[in-house]
């Protein structure tokens, strides 16, 4: 007959492990199993907190909260007003700032397609006839 | 005109009310938070603005249109303090210049209950094993300290802690057996010292 070790007992005391025929059976280990299950008692007792610690942890929440809900609340509102007015108007408005589209004519367009065609020089050289007729 | 100042005064009234209930809800689970939050945490100041910042999340919560009623309150606050606790530890891992708390703070904070048999030797002893076991809990990942901490300390069932941390029980199990594994040479002097 194999007793119950440290460690069975360890992981029976935190759920690890449960009891077997031999712990119920066996009074050695069953004795020791009380004896820890008293210890673990002792563990258990809460060390006290000191009342006024409590009382201004509590004060420091209901300030806390007083303060979200005083101040918080209406400036995000405020902010996600702004947001969606900034984002409106980012929209919007460079649709009036476009200039207007010019129109021309039909028969503008075609003299000026007329005298691209007849000229033998391209534009860009026409600077440089300058030059010349300065000297 | 009178319809809307009676509708004004009676939200108020109902806000009031719900103030005073969740004052006194958070006056009795104030200190099992906070000792929660501290053998997490392992520093007094850390614990407290954890347990603040606990209530703080669960009242912007519960006051959250459409909030459904809670089964268990207990479980859901510990969930939130446990997640809170984690965060910070997260955190906590880059900030290696963190101040340690000074013990007199500490002491004067909290003081050991006492034990059912007036044993000053008892006493001592639970205080310095205690210190010891809150003290490797640093050994542990931070999903071994938070099963260890709310089955050692709050004595909870794998159930209740598989709910908490929404883990399956054979995973709670597998964090708790590595935590008594880890946790071996504090645990024997705890449950074991007097034997030898």
């Amino acid at each position: 007959m194999k007793h119950w070790n440290e460690t069975d007992f360890n992981q029976l005391l935190y759920g690890v492990k449960d009891e077997d025929s031999h712990l119920r059976e066996c009074a050695a280990c069953r004795a020791e199993l009380d004896r820890l299950r008293t210890v673990r008692q002792r563990v258990l007792a809460e060390p006290e907190v000191s009342q006024e610690f409590l009382d201004a942890q509590r004060r420091s929440i209901y300030n806390r909260l007083n303060h979200s809900m005083r101040n918080f609340a209406p400036l995000r509102w405020a902010l996600s007003v702004g947001m969606l007015l900034v984002l409106a108007a980012g929209i919007t408005i460079p649709r009036y700032l476009k200039s207007p589209v010019t129109l021309t004519t039909d028969e503008q367009l075609y003299s000026d397609l007329t005298a691209i065609e007849q000229t033998d020089e391209p534009k860009a050289i026409q600077p440089l006839h300058k030059l010349f007729e300065d000297q | 005109m009178m319809g809307a100042m009676a509708d004004r005064l009676s939200s108020r009234v109902e806000s009031e009310a719900s103030t005073r209930e969740f004052g006194a809800w958070m006056a009795s689970e104030q200190k099992r938070i906070f000792l929660l939050c501290k053998r997490m945490l392992q520093d007094i100041g850390e614990a407290d603005s954890a347990t603040q910042d606990t209530f703080i999340k669960a009242w912007q919560s519960l006051n959250r249109p459409g909030s459904a009623d809670l089964e268990n309150p207990g479980s859901w606050l510990t969930r939130i303090a446990v997640n809170t606790c984690l965060d910070r530890l997260r955190s906590r891992r880059w900030q290696f210049w963190r101040k340690r708390p000074a013990a007199q703070d500490e002491e004067t904070i909290l003081r050991l209950a006492p034990a059912p048999e007036p044993n000053a030797e008892d006493q001592i002893f639970a205080a310095e094993i205690g210190d010891r076991v809150q003290n490797a809990l640093d050994k542990l990942s931070l999903r071994q300290r938070a099963v260890f901490a709310l089955r050692h300390y709050e004595d909870r069932s794998l159930a209740d802690i598989a709910g908490i941390l929404d883990l399956d029980i054979g995973t709670v199990k597998v964090h708790l057996f590595r935590a008594i594994e880890k946790l071996r040479e504090e645990l024997h002097d705890l449950y074991f010292r007097g034997k030898q």
